[in-house]
This record gives C-alpha cells, structure tokens and sequence, in this order.
C-alpha cells in the first residue's frame, strides 16, 4: 500500500517553471493550503505485472529495444491518483486559477513520487536482478499509442479505473503507464538527460534554458 | 421458463468467472478473450457446460469486452463476436439455462471525465444489443460510471425487448471508482426500470456485506450479488477465499432479504457456484418492503426529502444582464461559478434553467447540465417549458433528476408526465391550468389533485412529485398569500405530496423586500414546504431555513445551526487604513482592496482610462516580473484575478449605465480536438480577460467544425489553440487548414501554444502566432486588435 504523507515542495516548484524565485510567505501558504486539500483528495491506486520481454506486442521501435536489451522480463506498471484530483483541479480553475496551477503542478510531483516508491517496491520483490528504470509510452520512438494496450494487459479500467482516450492520454490525468526491465546482469542504466529524451527540442525547460532534472 | 417467471420462484443462481477460466485454456498476451467464441468455441462451450452442472441456471454469454471500441483491432466484428457467442451458450445450454447477454464498460470514459459522448456510447451497446438478440435476458455488469451504464440500459429498452439486469463495482468505501454511491445507482436504475440490480467483483463476498445490505434496504426490484473469491494478490492474481468460505458468507448476504440472483466474479470456478448452490437450497428468498424512496441524486450524492430542502435558483437568466450575456458568448464557466458559490452557501439542489431566445436552449442545456455535473455533486433541477429540452437533459443526466415543470393543462401532462416516467425523474407540478392561477386554495389544490392522479397513470409515484401551489405577490393581491399556504397545507396532508415554492414573488413592489421574503418563507416551512427555491447567497433566507430546522427539531443538536455559524458573524473584510493605488493593489493582488479602490475611482474617472492607464499597465509590469522570475506563475494569475475583479466591478458599473461594455476585441480559445487537458488555456483566458478582451472559449477537445462555425458567426479576428501532447497536434494542424479554407476568415489570426510545440512547429503548421506563455499570448492579442 502506497500512501502519501506528504508532497515534494522543491519539485512542485519545478513544476510551476520558476525554481528561482524567492520563497515568499503567501507562496508558501498556498502551497500548504494546496497540499492539505490534495492529501484529502488523492486515492493512490496502482498495479503492476511481471510479464516476458521478448517477442511481446509491448515491443515497438528502436529505443524500447535498446531498453530492454538483455532483458529476459519487463514488469509493467501503472498508477493514478484519483479522479477527485482531476475534479479539484478542476474547480479551482473556475473559481481560483492560481490555486490551480499550483494543485496541477503538486499533484505531477505526488504521481511522480508514487512511481518512484512502487519501483521500489518492485526492487524488493525482484531482488537478486537487475532493474532498468521506468520507460514509459511517449518517451523517444515508443508510441504512445501503446497506452491502451498497458492497460488492458493490467486489467486497469476494471481494477482501478484508470482509462485512456482516443488521442492516449489517461484519464484521470494523473496518472502514469511504464515498463521496469529485469535482466539476470547489469544493466547499463542511463540516467533520463536531454541527450535520450526525445522531447529535448520542444521541452519548456529547455526552451528557458533549465533542465528538467530528471 | 424465461426469466421474469424464474424470478417469481425461489433464489437463481448464476455462473462464476468465465475469464479466469478462459484465461487457464492458454490466451496468448493481448489476445482478445472473446476471439474464442469463433477460434475455440468448444473451449467456451465446454466453460458453459461446467458451470451448468454445477447448477447455474443463467449462463452468461463470452462478450463482456465485445464492443466496437474494445474489438476494433481484433479482426472481427462485433456481430460476429456476440453472434457466435450467444449460439455456443445455447448450445452448450440445451435448454437447460437461460442465456444472458452479457455487457461490460466499454473501456473509454464518457463525458466530463473522459472524452466519450453519451451518444457515443449508446451506439457502442446499441450495436451489442442488436447482434445478442438471440438472448433471453441483458446482463450490464462491472460498471463504474452510472452515466455509461445508463446509456446501456437505456440502448436495451429502445433496441429490444430484453429483462435487464445492472450491477455495478464498488470499491471498499462503499462507491464505484467514479464515486457513485449505492444509493445513487438503486436511485437511478430503478427510475430506469430495471428488472433486477446489484454489485459484481472487486471485492469478495466478505467485504461486499455492507454494500448489499444497503443494496438490501433500499432495493424494490430483486437484487444481484456476483463477489470475487476474495481479494486477489496483485502479482500472483491468485483469491483468497474458498468455495466453502465463499458459500457460507453467501448464505449470510441471502439473509439481508431482496437478494435472489447469486452466483460469482473473478476467481471463481463451478466449484464456488456447486457450493453456493448447496447452501442457498435449504433456505428461501425473502424480499423486503422497503419504503418508497423520495429521494433525487447525482451520481456521487442522494438528497433524501424528509426535511426542508433548499434549490437555488440563480442559474437562470430572468432579469439577468450579465448572465445572459454568458449565455450568449457561451461562458459556461461564470455558469459553474454561480453553481459553486450556491452550494458553498449551502443549497442542497440547484435549478438550471438556460432559455433565452438567442440561443438554442436545447443545446445549451445539454452543456451545461455536462459541465455542471462534472464540478459540483448535488441533484438538479431541469428547467424548461420545452418538451424537447426536457427529455435532451433527462437522457444525458447522471442520476435522478427534477423536472421543472408539468401543470394541470392536457398538452402540458402528456408531453411531460411520459417523459418523466421514462427517464425515472421526479417532477415538479404547479398548481395553474389553461385557465390559469386558481385563486382559491380549493382550487389549486384541485388541479394539484389532477396532476396526482394522471401521474399515477403514467406509472409515476405521488412520492415523485413535488407540487408548487404558486406564490403570489402580496402588494397586488393581499389575500392570496393565505391561499397558497392553505393549498400547501391541504397538498401535504391530503395527496401525500412534497411541496416546492418560489419565494421571492410575494415581496414585488414593497420595501424591505427582504424581511417580506423570509418571514414567508417562515410561515410556508410552518405549513409543511418541503422545497423552498430561494438564492442560497441571501444570508437571511438561508438563516431562516436552518434557524427553522433546529426549532422544529429536524436539526438534531442544532448541529448544523452551531457549524454554520460557530464563528460568529461572518468577518467583513478588513480595510486597511492606509489605501493603496490601484496599480499597487493589482500587484499586491488584493481583490476586495482593488475592487473598492475601482469603485471609488469609477465616481470622478472614465471607466476606459481606469483600464488603459491604471489596470493594463499594471498587469504589464506583473507579466514583466513573471518573465523575469521574480514571481512565481500563481502570483501573476493572482494579479490577473485581481484585475478581473476590477474588471467586473466597471463592467456592472457600464451595465447600469447601459453604455458599451469594455472590450478590446473578441478572442476564441480552444483545446483541440482529442485534447483533454485545458489547464494552460484557461490561465491564456484569465490573462486575456483581464486584459479587457472578450474570450469566447469553447472548452477542450473541440472540433475544427465547431471553431470555424463560432468564428464565422462571432466575427472573430483572433483564434487561439492549445495542444498539449504530440498525437493531438495533428488535430491542430487540421484545425488551421479548416479555418484557413473558410473565405468568411481570411482576416483571422490564429495563435497556437502547448507543452510539446515549437516556433518552428507553429510556422509549419500555418500559425500566425507561437505563444510560449499566456503573456505572450497577449502580446499576440495586442498585434492582432491594435
């Protein structure tokens, strides 16, 4: 059980696109206002499933493969925070957008918090091998499309409801899809940077000159 | 034997999973499970006869993922699909059970959640229906979203004649993951006429206790109960219960009464259903007499009307200017506005009426009811005198709604009263015919008496209507206020009925409208109204109602009374002594602080060179402090609220004086077709208003269509679109040619920006401006209207 005591100030900042501006107090309330509302509101719900790595429909293009190379298994995983979320998110658009783009930005760094303890996790169980880290539909030349296929493959409609639309992006919004490799040896384990990220031409950070810090 | 005879007898037992079993026969991964009835029928056949000698008397059919959506890569079609299905369980059957036609979620989110229409959905299960013609019976089963379901058995009753079954999949908390309560579901499914209803899987039977006896307690139709072998473990996905335990916490669930149709989800086998069938042979089925339930409710939330309910009636745009001004530039946004601050002060349902002459009622309603249901979770009430309106409404809400209204005239009851029953409302019956208002008490009373008993022979229960004896203003006619309290009183005692009334007519054309208003609304509690329709936003009316409910002791402990008040008299927001300039207000963003500056500007300056040389400067310096990273984006959008504030307060001030409204030219945004999230747009529209243009925003995943049709029609000059994911650029790019190909908009401007585009992107694709942020977005508003 994954459960959420608390939400990453310095990665929810980053989100909101300014790491360097001053902390000033009305921030920092808001930012705890928005962080109780949350923490009421966000239903953390997850599967995961250890399936072969090999001739599998989860196989598309070149930097999959290159992911999974020496990889006899894969589990394959996805979470979600809720629709509640979606829907506060939501209502402060209507009645206060600043409060919006703050819960926005806070509830992407508590989805992204929650795949990080589920990899954990999967680390434990899978101890004695070797993990790649989490690749996801979208990044580099793996289609997106795929979204709809991880989901069915988990069972995540029915199990816990999590669905994606015709364009294959999740609904709630947020939410996550990835793939962890499981080799017998080590794996070289490239670090996500601008140089394998397939956004790195249009990414915002870059275009302001930062880095995501992934 | 079909089945409504079977459910004349004793408990029926159902079959357990059929996808687990189908699963141990070697599917290949992503295979369809359904693909079996073609490429393996004796596999499936063989799954049908199992469950058959182990007792089951209904099978059902290998088609819970045989829809358009799910099938569309599959290489077959859904007819095929269902086709074969439904042959092999009659075969396997040989007369020995009947065959249901089973039917799950179509694997996409409807609307507002998802981007599936209603429409959408209900040709997927229409096309299901058609091809499973060959069943006895409907099972819709796993349900999540009420609203998805009830396109389901809405696309059954009008494509067959088929009992139907409906179960939903609740969660621990006692709700489906789109947080439907039980109540909601047994609200409206029972409105809908379903034979029989319930829960399957998600949890075993075990956890499922509290559920079905809810389920139990309030059901007046036979109910269903399918639980998991107990809780799976997330990576083996093996169950935890036993066929024996699972059959023992069966007999127990059989004991709450009203459950006859028993058999299992996921993780069971013949062996659980020859279990259960053992222990529910030696006992009998009880149903309960459950009370009829007056209740109206959203999908999420039940609103019981056993003590005085508020409506709120300010969605409506009667005597309105700047609401029908929302309705006309298709604001809908300052519509959900008006919806959140009446529930925040309380209103447990709120009435939504949209007619206004310049628009299409029956489109607008449709949206707004959408968009309405996706923020706040209380019941409306449907308001229109148009039939069609009416019943485009019922068809698309999600849960049990209020008709408002029917009257005692023929037309009005035949065209209202059949939809009413149809789509399971409840309706709202006033007391006035062709002839018009009664103006005795008898009189009205009547006419409400007739509206009874033809709505009995529609099928409806007097518990569904809501009957409104019609407030009269007192300075014209003194001595009718006693009537309709009169007639109110005779209505509750005579007919059964719960009472509904608009309050505020009585106090037109007196002073102190106010003290008027809630002592009437006083003395009608006293007489028994159930539903009064005030403004939630009204302190004292609002005060009135809840001072009544604890002097009346419907309020235990005055509980509610002590919550809403508890901290003294509402603060007034505190002035400080030390005023400050607009600009610096704007900055700071103090909203009350700016609005009361901007209005005592207003007395002695032009309302155009408040904006042109205090607020748009002053914006201007906010957005040059955000580029630099000297704030942060929440305190721009703060300074930007602030100067909506400011904005609102000139423009109420221009409405008064019926001059012009501000603006500086009339912008459509949009998130593109396919696009769902709108986040980024809708800070673009905060900047854009509050720099004094007029936004026209058409929501997200619009169609080009619709843009360029509003383009035309608007005159506009200026598009904006937002696109945040690479596969919905190509919606964009499709977007742009559809406007550039229209001549009528040879002179419009389009602006484009979203996380995964680029200047270089936006050129390629035929936009005239690449946003990377919402100021630059004004930056391009202020190129385009000089």
């Amino acid at each position: 059980m994954i459960t959420l005591e608390g939400i990453d100030r310095a990665e929810t900042i980053r989100y909101l696109g300014n790491s360097r501006v001053n902390m000033n107090e009305d921030m920092s309330a808001l930012l705890d206002s928005c962080e109780k509302e949350l923490l009421r509101h966000i239903e953390v719900k997850y599967l995961y499933k250890t399936v072969p790595a090999e001739n599998s429909p989860l196989i598309s293009g070149s930097d999959i493969r290159a992911h999974l190379k020496d990889c006899d298994k894969a589990v394959i995983m996805c979470a979600t925070l809720g629709r509640e979320v979606d829907r506060i998110i939501k209502i402060a658009q209507i009645t206060d957008m600043s409060r919006a783009v703050v819960l926005d930005a806070m509830a992407s760094s508590a989805i992204e918090s929650v795949c990080a303890r589920l990899e954990k996790q999967i680390a434990r169980e899978n101890t004695g091998r070797y993990l790649t880290w989490r690749f996801s539909p979208g990044y580099g030349d793996y289609p997106i499309e795929l979204q709809s296929l991880y989901l069915s493959l988990l069972d995540a409609p029915r199990k816990i409801g999590l669905c994606a639309n015709q364009s294959s992006m999740l609904i709630p919004t947020k939410s996550v899809t990835a793939i962890i490799g499981l080799s017998e040896k080590p794996v070289e384990n490239r670090r996500r940077g601008c140089a394998t990220c397939s956004l790195a031409g249009e990414c915002k950070f870059r275009k302001a000159g930062k880095r995501c810090e992934f | 034997m079909n089945f409504k005879e079977l459910l004349k007898g004793d408990f029926v037992i159902l079959d357990g999973a059929t996808g687990t079993m189908l699963q141990k026969s070697g599917l290949k991964l992503g295979e369809l499970p359904e693909s079996l009835n073609i490429t393996r029928p004796e596999v499936v056949k063989n799954v049908h006869r199992m469950y058959i000698e182990a007792g089951t008397q209904i099978i059902t059919t290998n088609t819970f993922g045989a829809n358009g959506y799910k099938t569309k890569d599959s290489g077959y079609t859904v007819d095929e699909l269902i086709k074969s299905a439904v042959k092999n369980a009659r075969e396997a059957s040989g007369g020995r059970a009947l065959v249901a036609l089973e039917i799950g979620p179509i694997g996409q989110l409807l609307e507002p959640a998802g981007s599936l229409s209603f429409d959408e959905a209900y040709d997927y299960f229409k096309e299901q229906i058609i091809a499973g013609a060959d069943a006895d019976l409907i099972f819709f089963e796993t349900f999540t979203d009420l609203l998805e379901l009830k396109a389901g058995v809405l696309a059954a009753k009008e494509n067959s004649d088929k009992p139907i079954s409906a179960s939903m999949t609740y969660e621990k908390n006692g709700r489906t993951f789109a947080g439907v309560s039980v109540k909601s579901a047994v609200l409206t499914l029972e409105g809908l006429g379903v034979d029989a209803l319930g829960v399957n899987c998600s949890l075993g039977p075990n956890e499922l206790k509290p559920i079905v006896k809810e389920l139990s307690e309030l059901a007046s139709v036979p109910v269903f109960v399918k639980p998991n072998a107990g809780l799976p473990d997330p990576n083996s996905n093996t169950y935890d219960v036993s066929p024996e335990e699972f059959a023992e916490a069966m007999s127990e669930i059989t004991d709450y009464g009203c459950v006859k149709l028993v058999g299992g989800c996921c993780g069971t086998t013949p062996d659980y259903i020859a279990a259960l069938k053992k222990v529910v042979d030696k006992k009998s089925f009880r149903m309960n007499d459950n009370p009829k339930c007056t209740s109206v409710c959203s999908a999420t939330s039940a609103v019981d009307i056993s003590e005085p309910r508020v409506i709120g009636e300010r969605i409506n745009p009667t005597g309105k200017k700047l609401f029908k001004e929302a309705l006309i530039n298709n604001d809908i946004d300052y519509i959900l506005s008006q919806a959140i601050s009446q529930v925040n002060a309380g209103a447990d349902i709120l009435d939504v009426n949209v007619g206004l002459p310049e628009i299409d009622e029956r489109e607008m309603m449709v949206r707004v009811i959408k968009a309405l249901q996706s923020v706040v979770d209380v019941p409306l009430q449907i308001d229109s005198t148009k039939p069609e309106v009416l019943e485009a409404a019922l068809r698309i809400y999600n849960g049990k709604p209020i008709v408002n209204s029917v009257n005692g005239e023929e037309k009005s009851l035949s065209s209202v009263l059949p939809l009413v029953k149809k789509y399971g409302a409840a309706v709202v019956g006033l007391a006035l015919d062709e002839n018009g208002i009664p103006k005795t008490a008898e009189g009205r009373f009547e006419i409400a008496k007739r509206i009874v008993e033809r709505a009995k022979e529609y099928g409806i229960d007097p518990k569904n209507v809501y009957i409104d004896c019609l407030t009269l203003t007192v300075s014209a006619e003194q001595a009718g206020c006693r009537e309709t309290l009169k007639a109110l009183r005779r209505v509750k005692e005579e007919l059964g009925c719960k009472t509904c009334l608009g309050v505020s007519n009585i106090s037109f054309g007196l002073p102190n409208r106010p003290l008027i208003n809630h002592i009437f609304l006083t003395m009608a509690l006293e007489e028994g109204l159930d539903l009064p329709i005030i403004n939630p936003n009204d302190d004292d009316m609002m005060g009135a109602v809840r001072a009544f409910k604890v002097l009346s002791n419907i309020d235990k402990n005055s509980t509610d009374f002590i919550s809403s008040y508890s901290g003294g008299e509402p603060k007034k927001p505190v002035i400080s002594s030390s005023r400050l300039t607009l600009p610096e207000a704007v900055r700071a963003g103090l909203k009350s602080e700016a609005a009361s500056v901007t209005e005592s500007l207003l007395e002695k300056t032009d309302a155009m060179e408040i904006v042109n040389t205090m607020l748009i400067p002053a914006l201007d310096r906010v957005g040059v402090d955000f580029e630099k990273n000297k704030i942060f984006l929440p305190q721009l959008i703060q300074s930007a609220n602030t100067a909506q504030v400011c904005f609102d307060v000139i423009k109420r001030r221009l409405a008064r004086d019926s001059s012009a409204p501000v603006s500086k030219g009339k912008i459509i945004l949009a998130t593109v077709k396919g696009d769902i999230h709108d986040i980024g747009k809708n800070i673009v529209k905060v900047l854009l208003d509050n720099y004094g243009y007029t936004v026209v925003d058409l929501g997200r995943d619009v169609p080009p269509e619709l843009i360029v049709e509003t383009a035309v029609k608007q005159n506009i000059r200026m598009i904006g679109l937002s696109a945040l994911m690479t596969t919905t650029l190509g919606s964009m790019e499709s977007t742009i040619k559809l406007v550039r190909a229209e001549p009528k908009l040879s002179g419009c401007k389009i602006a484009v920006g979203g996380a995964v585009l680029t200047a270089d992107y936006a050129a390629k694709i035929g936009a005239d401006f690449y946003c990377k942020d919402a100021k630059e977005t004004v930056d391009a508003a202020k190129k385009v209207f000089g």
